[in-house]
């Protein structure tokens, strides 16, 4: 469906997308995970022509996708990152407004724009002006406004920031409801755990290059992590420490704060060993958890840094 | 035509500051009207002192002042008393003291001493009543140097007094050669289309200039040229429906004094370019505003500047040079220089055609140079935004 290839856009000296390629299937939802400043949003902005690129192509339905394709952009459904709508229009006049840049037919538009209301659950709010929205409405109010003409692909960029979590979920549980309903979706966030809960494919992006593509399963098992046992220990000292690394499929410790952090690749019986070890050398400890690899230890392995750096 | 219709929805939010600025319109203009317009010139009253004449002389002369300052004022009987003169006149009892000296006759009329004379200081109507004091003492004194007898003399000043004279004012716009009432709103159209245009097309323009709001818009089926004709079409519409209201105004208030004026036309026509001019300074300042504080405060001072740099609060007869000399470059004063020739004659010579199609063009001339001046600020802005 979307078909980015070897994509370069340069500020000045600052290189944005460093041939960047990507592939969106129909049927998607396909997540683009990167820290803020990683080229998310330059990608989305070249993507909808928004910004000019220095080199690469992009094809979306089939066809380039220049300023002028308006055919293209009649499919396409956009929630901005920052909310676009007018404050001097109400709920429902911004919605409708919204849905006439792509809908001519009067009858048609007011069905299409109480379903967004319904939808995205802002009945109640339908004559309000949206100054006086709090900031959960308000996205949602974006987000009705992007997804009013029901486009076949919907381009989402950051839509949960700032909000509240049970506007969250409910935004989340409207993504994956546009995409039982038919709509690819492309979501960029820096929130790993929405990417997690709602992807079916996501791209690793930073400093403006695609790091790893894949669902979430592939993308665990492109890293070494396969486990990630934290247990709570007073006092641990550095021969201890020495010990518990030479422990098999053990390759990474931590130990700060009393916390002991192992990392240990996919393996049986990794925490009874550990738990052993703890017990044959009468080592005090508290609460043990043990964590499946997160999409924060890939972005931590692949890049050497936390996603929310 | 979503648009377009958007852009109505927002001017429709914004019209209770249009009616407002209509009202304020209207009362302004009918009340400035009434005072200064023809009926106001006719209204003019003599005004009459309490003033007190301390006679000392007692002759023919004296008395004969005494009687012309009593035809305009009311004369009080007072002691010839220093103190208690002061005193009423401290407590403004009286407002003038004539003091006639004896022989008032050899030494004022033959002589050069001057009337001795107390007034409030500063006060106007002292003024006032000093002319009248050296208007009856030269008459005396021409007459008298005429062969008249005193007696005669003090005779014919009286009377002539008592006549009031006739003033014809020349008919030339014919309003009797008054301003005609409905050129007094044509006078401060300026500020009341400048101020609703700017407003309403300001708070519309910020909310399609929004950075997201232009971003998001961009992504839609929507053509820059489509998107760009709409709110043309919205300028013109909404320039349109205010230029109509106001033109209406006139008729409804004037009537037939306003419809049987033979430059009716003229009016319409120097009115509605002035809307063309308003326009295209909202959309320039529309074009780099970016919040709706800042609205009120750059219209104002466009505004209420233009009008009292130009003649709309206050006549362009009173304006100092250097003034007018600013105002030359500002398109409101080529509208009043238009207006005033239609206010003041009621068939335009051909010299005075050029003057008005001379005003009419420069008017058009600063419209296209605001547009020129706002398309490139906007896009200046578009080539930042990438």
């Amino acid at each position: 469906m979307i078909h980015i290839d070897n994509l370069v856009k340069r500020y000045g000296t600052l290189v944005a997308l460093d041939h960047l390629s990507l592939d969106i299937h129909e049927g998607e939802i396909f997540g683009l995970l990167g820290p803020n400043g990683s080229g998310k949003t330059t990608a989305i902005n070249c993507l909808l022509a928004l910004l000019k690129y220095d080199k690469g192509t992009i094809t979306i339905f089939g066809k380039e996708m220049r300023p002028d394709s308006y055919d293209i952009k009649q499919n396409i459904g956009v929630v901005m990152q920052n909310v676009a709508v007018f404050d001097q229009m109400s709920v429902w006049e911004n919605i409708d407004y919204f849905c006439g840049l792509y809908v001519k037919d009067k009858e048609r538009r007011r069905e299409l724009v109480e379903e967004a209301i319904r939808f995205t659950g802002l009945e109640d709010f339908k004559k309000m002006r949206p100054k006086k929205l709090s900031g959960g409405l308000l996205r949602r109010l974006n987000i009705a406004c992007g997804i009013v003409h029901k486009p076949k692909l919907i381009i989402m960029d950051e839509p949960t920031v700032a909000v509240d979590p049970q506007s969250r979920n409910r935004i989340l549980e409207g993504i994956l409801e546009l995409n039982q309903q038919g709509s690819t979706i492309i979501y960029t966030s820096h929130y790993m755990e929405e990417v997690e809960q709602i992807c079916s494919r996501i791209a690793i992006i930073d400093h403006g290059q695609v790091l790893a593509t894949g669902t979430t399963e592939e993308l665990k098992k492109m890293i070494k992590t396969g486990e990630t046992i934290t247990i709570e220990a007073i006092a641990l000292d550095e021969d201890q420490l020495a010990q518990i690394r030479k422990l098999p499929h053990v390759f990474d410790i931590s130990y700060e704060e009393q916390t002991l952090k192992v990392r240990l690749s996919s393996a049986k019986h990794n925490l009874v060993r550990i738990l052993n070890y703890m017990q044959e050398h009468d080592i005090a400890f508290g609460r043990v958890f043990s964590e499946l690899p997160t999409l924060n230890d890939v972005f931590l392995e692949i890049t050497g840094k936390e996603l929310r750096d | 035509m979503t648009v377009f219709k958007g852009f109505l929805t927002i001017t429709k939010r914004n019209l209770k500051m249009v009616f407002l600025y209509i009202i304020i319109f209207l009362t302004i203009s009918i009340m400035t009207q009434k005072m200064l317009g023809p009926q106001g010139g006719i209204s003019f009253e003599r005004e009459s002192l309490d003033i007190a004449v301390i006679d000392r002389d007692g002759g023919a002369l004296a008395k004969g002042l005494t009687e012309y300052l009593s035809a305009y004022h009311n004369i009080k009987d007072m002691p010839d008393d220093k103190s208690i003169l002061q005193d009423r006149l401290f407590y403004r009892e009286i407002y003038y003291i004539v003091t006639i000296p004896e022989d008032f006759e050899n030494k004022v009329l033959l002589g050069t001493d001057t009337l001795p004379v107390t007034k409030v200081p500063g006060s106007t109507s002292g003024y006032y009543v000093d002319q009248q004091i050296n208007t009856f003492i030269n008459s005396v004194r021409v007459m008298t140097d005429g062969g008249f007898s005193l007696t005669d003399a003090i005779a014919k000043v009286q009377e002539n007094s008592k006549e009031s004279p006739q003033v014809t004012l020349i008919d030339k716009n014919g309003h009797g050669g008054s301003m005609p009432a409905h050129a007094f709103m044509y006078q401060y159209m300026p500020y009341i289309i400048i101020s609703i245009l700017c407003y309403t097309l300001g708070y519309i323009m910020i909310e399609f200039n929004k950075t997201d709001v232009r971003k998001r818009m961009r992504c839609s089926a929507v053509s820059d040229r489509a998107f760009n004709s709409q709110i043309f079409l919205g300028y013109v519409v909404v320039g349109f429906a205010v230029w109509c209201i106001l033109s209406i105004m006139p008729i409804f208030v004037y009537r037939n004094d306003f419809l049987t004026d033979t430059n009716l036309p003229f009016y319409l026509l120097n009115s509605f370019i002035l809307t063309i001019v308003a326009l295209t300074l909202a959309f320039f300042v529309g074009s780099f505003l970016k919040s709706e504080e800042l609205i009120s405060a750059v219209v104002n001072v466009l505004s209420l500047g233009m009008s009292f740099l130009c003649g709309v609060f206050v006549s362009m007869d009173v304006l100092g040079k250097g003034v007018l000399t600013v105002a030359h470059f500002l398109p409101v004063y080529w509208y009043e220089i238009v207006n005033n020739l239609l206010a003041g004659n009621k068939v335009l010579s051909s010299s005075q055609m050029t003057e008005l199609y001379q005003g009419l063009g420069i008017q058009l001339l600063f419209a296209a140079a605001l547009l020129g001046a706002a398309l490139v600020l906007r896009k200046n802005r578009a080539q930042a935004e990438g």
